[in-house]
């Protein structure tokens, strides 16, 4: 069962940075497999023997996640198809923790500016209906 | 150095000074995307906040130790990472894995697989190391703004596939609707120019493995 986990999600495991959901899964077997604990303490080995791991250093450093710039774009659905189609790809598939994060805080915050803008259309009418109905 | 890598450079250099401005700004920044990291988890916003609270006085507390090499914005998840970890661990969510195995299997004493030297035998600094991985995230970089002005967002999902998620050649192939050849054949490609420049920088081949399937 824990070799639903490649030792790159694993490594991610460590780092808290697999997503919410694949982050419990690997919880909940930790409790009923021994092997899955083996494996983590062959990680952790291996990380004190100083060795280096590609997929945790692209991870870690966010080697090809989109700029938040890029992200914000995306949300607006404003870039080129191929380009919004490999973020899609990078946000789905390899489910970037981090890149999750940024697009629902850009998310919040469209949906803020949208209130405030709202808010302030309301004021406008509201301290100008009387003007508008002297027009008559 | 990017724009917004040289700006972060110029906030953490205010911050450095003493400028609390700075440092509302920093915060202002940053701390909308660590809360939407913590609450992914906790599904708490009160503790949440919390944790990023801690995240930010993790990061002051750092910042004699941040050279400003690293990405800031990596460097703060990085420590609200560590920040989550106590406190699910504190919950009892998350288990703690002690280093030393009790079962038959010698998962917790790694040696370099093949002809390499024992990684037991790899004595370096954390300086070393460092300096070891930020040479190798230059190339990835590299690598990876070349494919982008290419278009070539094929190869970006492949090596995504393969080294972030661990996926073998045969599923890759399945994703992206590509034979397994052409997987073996970028990842070929790849681990080639990469090697070279590892070699050209003068890194030690035993610590990237990787590199050497």
């Amino acid at each position: 069962m824990s070799h639903q986990f490649t030792e790159a999600e694993l490594e991610a495991y460590l780092d808290e940075a697999l997503s919410a959901e694949e982050m419990a899964k690997v919880e909940t077997l930790l409790r009923s497999e021994s092997d899955l604990t083996d494996r983590l303490r062959a990680i952790h080995g291996r990380r004190d023997a100083g060795v280096h791991s590609l997929g945790e250093i692209w991870r870690r450093h966010r080697v090809s996640c989109p700029t938040r710039e890029q992200l914000g774009s995306y949300l607006l659905q404003v870039l080129e198809g191929e380009e919004q189609e490999y973020i899609e790809f990078h946000l789905q598939e390899i489910n970037c923790r981090y890149c999750h994060a940024n697009l629902d805080d850009l998310r919040l915050r469209k949906q803020e500016i949208e209130a405030e803008t709202q808010s302030r259309r309301r004021r406008y009418f509201q301290s100008s209906a009387g003007f508008f109905d002297n027009q008559d | 150095m990017s724009d917004a890598h040289q700006a972060d450079a110029m906030l953490v250099q205010r911050i450095r000074e003493g400028d609390t401005d700075a440092w509302g700004e920093l915060i202002g920044r940053y701390e909308g995307r660590l809360l939407a990291f913590a609450e992914s988890r906790l599904r708490n916003r009160d503790v949440s906040e919390d944790v990023v609270q801690e995240s930010f006085i993790g990061f002051l507390n750092s910042l004699p130790n941040y050279d400003g090499k690293r990405r800031l914005e990596s460097y703060l998840f990085t420590i609200c990472a560590y920040k989550l970890t106590d406190h699910l661990r504190r919950e009892g969510r998350r288990p703690t894995i002690s280093l030393s195995s009790t079962s038959n299997t010698s998962g917790g004493d790694w040696q370099v697989p093949g002809r390499m030297r024992p990684a037991s035998s790899i004595a370096r600094s954390g300086e070393r190391r460092q300096i070891e991985e930020e040479s190798l995230v230059k190339v990835l970089r590299e690598q990876v703004e070349q494919w982008r002005r290419r278009g070539d967002w094929t190869k970006i999902r492949c090596m995504e596939l393969l080294f972030v998620r661990g996926r073998a050649n045969k599923d890759v192939a399945n994703l992206l609707s590509i034979s397994e050849q052409q997987v073996a054949n970028y990842k070929f490609d790849f681990l080639a120019r990469i090697r070279t420049q590892v070699k050209k920088q003068g890194l030690p081949e035993e610590v990237f493995p990787d590199l050497y399937e």
